[in-house]
């Protein structure tokens, strides 16, 4: 229990501290000899020309050649196409090896009360000590994207250290695309294209390469359900799964995400029980790589939107930017979309079957995450925001007396012989953010998280550790964010923010009345953080 | 016969008299590929003419990086690439009063100004920080730009005393007195 609160704590404060990841491409900037704000406004964050760019598969969306002032290697002189199939099909790599690089540094300063947790641990414990003030490193991560030609695109990126001091990081995206691919099965233009490999999921707003320095809450809810003995709800539901996860497999897509519709549907590998590619392998059957999913099952993820851009002038609405009066610039729009997340989290326990002998029980328990989402935009404003509704369904274990078998389950092997339906284990939650650009150099941002799940407050009742957020003191967790950014240079950026966090407690006591356990005394551990970073 | 030789004859002569007295002014610009001009007398107006040259924006860049027009020049400013470009200039010759932006149009269309006083104007684009232009409107049409060893001429210089002044992207103007008798010479250290 001890080591368990220890971790949490450090867990606590590194989730509050450090960012998620972000890349702008400096690689691009060389091969095309022009700004980062070409294709971002306040890096990572892409302008509209930088969205038709991506969508174009890393190239401009017209007369790519014209523009790129390192030629590409030729893989093969494309008159060998006329040679096919007695000849490798012609393509190109970059003339000059397309890599970046990032790396951040932060200050931060956080609350006072940042050692109210220490009580949870018993009296004597050394607790990790929480500076006030603390310079700390961020990530060093390295980045390439281009194009093969072809309209084959690709994007590997990796944080080769996270968290500073040699940490070892991790393969963040490392996927190809293949752009237009309707074209061979003479479909309309950009209707369709496929990608392959592991890639964050064509999520409404990205976590993977957000301004933002700290993660939308919304994205980062695991699902564990309620196991609280003080109460009725109970939920044998212990799903790691995040949008915020790479996956792992394959998506097709179409449209724009300038204008107009744009779709995707993705087919990826399941994971809920979070156990890693690395530590998932028998030594029955090798793999040198360990496996990346827990199941058969792949999971389904759609996403569906439509954009309208709103200038008056028919010219100006359908090209990648608008045309103002001093300059062409994003354009006035709204835009709306859904999404959908299908998969079935797995469950497998040491259990009997009837005839008391030891079996392994498999509990399948489908899983949704659906919502919806607005982006509006007026010139340098942008308001935007998502809705999430998580349900998974319950299959509470039974013995073969057919009682509930209390939870968690335990022993080997349990009495468990078989699973019941019970209540589903559900959270709502989504955010809502502002961004202004005050000077081309300058963004004020205003963000508002919510994320409300009654297992997680009742978990925290009982501290556990193990729900995505521990000791909320509301069903509802409110977070506010305000912040500022600043380009120093198009690739150098200063950013603040201040994480108003959501209040927690440390003091439970029993209600008189209901005599179940309540939280008292609430606090917020909030936190300021200010970085320095740079790409190159 | 006589009559038509005899008129010949004087026209010839004129007209070596004529390129006696037009003479030039050489020299040398350091560092190299700059522009020559020599500038109009004190209280004279600008030699203005009227034509149009074209300021291509082609490959995200401005082509030419440096065009020279005399006084009274429209410049039009097209856009030869498949992407959205802008032209401002936030001052000439470091007057922010005269800065101006002539906005967005679309591929393949161009837009004309005027450029009625002499100046250097720095062209960019409010979309691709990194295109960078200049158009160098000179008061008279003796001017020169220089090879990019930065030598020179400006021929036609009529005899006479004249200010010239010589620029070059990223250093200050410079300009120094120049007394023209068949030939001058006028070599500049730009700072």
């Amino acid at each position: 229990m001890k080591i368990r609160i220890t971790a949490f704590l450090v867990v606590l404060l590194l989730a509050a501290f450090f960012p998620a990841g972000a890349h702008a491409i400096p690689a691009f900037s060389r091969m095309y000899q022009t700004s980062c704000t070409t294709c971002h406004l306040d890096f990572p964050k892409l302008n509209d020309f930088g969205k038709a760019f991506k969508d174009a598969g890393f190239k401009f969306p017209s007369d790519d050649e014209t523009f790129i002032k390192v030629p590409p290697v030729m893989l093969g002189a494309a008159a060998q196409k006329e040679q096919f199939p007695r000849t490798v099909w012609p393509g190109v790599i970059p003339g000059m090896p397309p890599i970046g690089f990032r790396m951040n540094t932060f200050f931060q300063t956080t609350s006072r009360n940042r050692g109210n947790f220490d009580t949870l641990t018993p009296p004597g414990t050394v607790n990790p000590f929480i500076p006030r003030t603390d310079f700390s490193t961020g990530l060093f991560s390295i980045f390439t994207a281009g194009n093969f030609g072809s309209d084959i695109a690709f994007w590997v990126d990796d944080d080769i250290s996270v968290a500073g001091e040699n940490a070892a990081g991790g393969l963040g995206d490392g996927y190809l695309k293949f752009v237009n691919v309707g074209r061979l099965m003479k479909m309309p233009k950009d209707s369709l294209s496929l990608r392959v490999g592991r890639f964050e999921l064509d999520l409404p707003f990205t976590q993977a390469r957000t301004h933002n320095l700290s993660s939308y809450d919304i994205y980062d809810q695991a699902n564990i359900g309620a196991t609280n003995p003080a109460f009725a709800a109970q939920h044998n539901v212990n799903n790691v799964f995040t949008m915020a996860d790479a996956a792992n497999g394959i998506e097709f897509s179409g449209g724009h995400q300038y204008g107009g519709y744009h779709y995707s549907i993705a087919v990826v590998n399941q994971n809920t029980s979070g156990v890693s590619q690395a530590d998932n392998e028998s030594p029955f059957v090798p793999s040198s790589a360990g496996f990346a999913a827990d199941s058969n099952f792949k999971d389904l993820y759609a996403r569906l939107s439509y954009r309208f851009n709103l200038e008056s002038d028919a010219t100006s609405r359908n090209s990648v930017q608008a045309a103002g009066s001093t300059g062409p610039r994003d354009h006035t729009y709204l835009n709306l979309g859904s999404y959908y997340f299908y998969g079935r989290s797995v469950q497998r326990f040491s259990g009997q079957n009837l005839l008391g002998d030891p079996v392994v029980l498999t509990a399948r328990e489908p899983f949704y995450r659906v919502g919806g989402d607005f982006s509006f935009n007026y010139r340098t404003f942008n308001l935007y925001g998502l809705f999430m509704f998580g349900h998974d369904n319950n299959l509470l274990p039974v013995d073969s007396a057919g009682f509930p078998v209390p939870l968690p389950i335990s022993g080997v092997p349990s009495p468990t012989v078989g699973f019941i339906h019970s209540g589903p284990a559900t959270f709502t939650g989504g955010f809502m953010q502002a961004d202004y650009l005050v000077y081309p150099w300058m963004m004020a941002i205003m963000r508002w998280d919510a994320v409300n799940s009654g297992p997680d407050r009742l978990n925290g009742l009982a501290a556990n550790l193990d729900t995505p957020f521990v000791l909320p003191f509301h069903q509802t967790r409110n977070r506010f964010t305000p912040g500022v950014q600043f380009l120093i240079h198009a690739n150098i950026k200063a950013a603040f923010e201040y994480q108003i966090r959501p209040q927690q407690y440390v003091t439970i006591i029993n209600n008189p009345i209901t005599g179940l356990p309540a939280a008292t005394q609430p606090f917020r551990t909030n936190t300021a953080v200010v970085s320095l970073d740079f790409v190159y | 016969m006589k009559l038509r030789y005899l008129l010949s004859l004087s026209i010839v002569t004129l007209m070596a008299t004529q390129l006696c007295l037009a003479g030039s002014i050489k020299g040398k610009v350091t560092p190299g590929k700059s522009v020559v001009w020599v500038e109009a007398a004190p209280g004279a107006k600008p030699v203005a003419v009227d034509k149009h040259v074209i300021m291509d924006q082609k490959g995200l860049l401005f082509q030419p990086h440096v065009l020279v027009v005399q006084t009274g020049t429209t410049v039009d400013f097209l856009n030869s690439d498949k992407v959205a470009h802008n032209v401002f200039w936030p001052s000439i010759s470091g007057d922010k009063k005269k800065s101006h932006n002539l906005g967005t149009w679309p591929t393949g269309q161009k837009k004309g100004f005027k450029f009625e006083e002499p100046g250097v104007v720095s062209l960019l684009c409010n979309v691709h920080p990194e295109m960078s232009g200049y158009i160098v409107v000179v008061p008279t049409p003796m001017f020169a730009e220089t090879a990019a060893d930065g030598e020179y001429t400006i021929a036609n210089v009529p005899d006479g005393q004249y200010t010239v002044t010589a620029w070059h992207e990223g250093k200050k103007l410079q300009s120094q007195k120049v007394t023209v008798s068949g030939t001058a010479t006028a070599n500049f250290t730009l700072q």
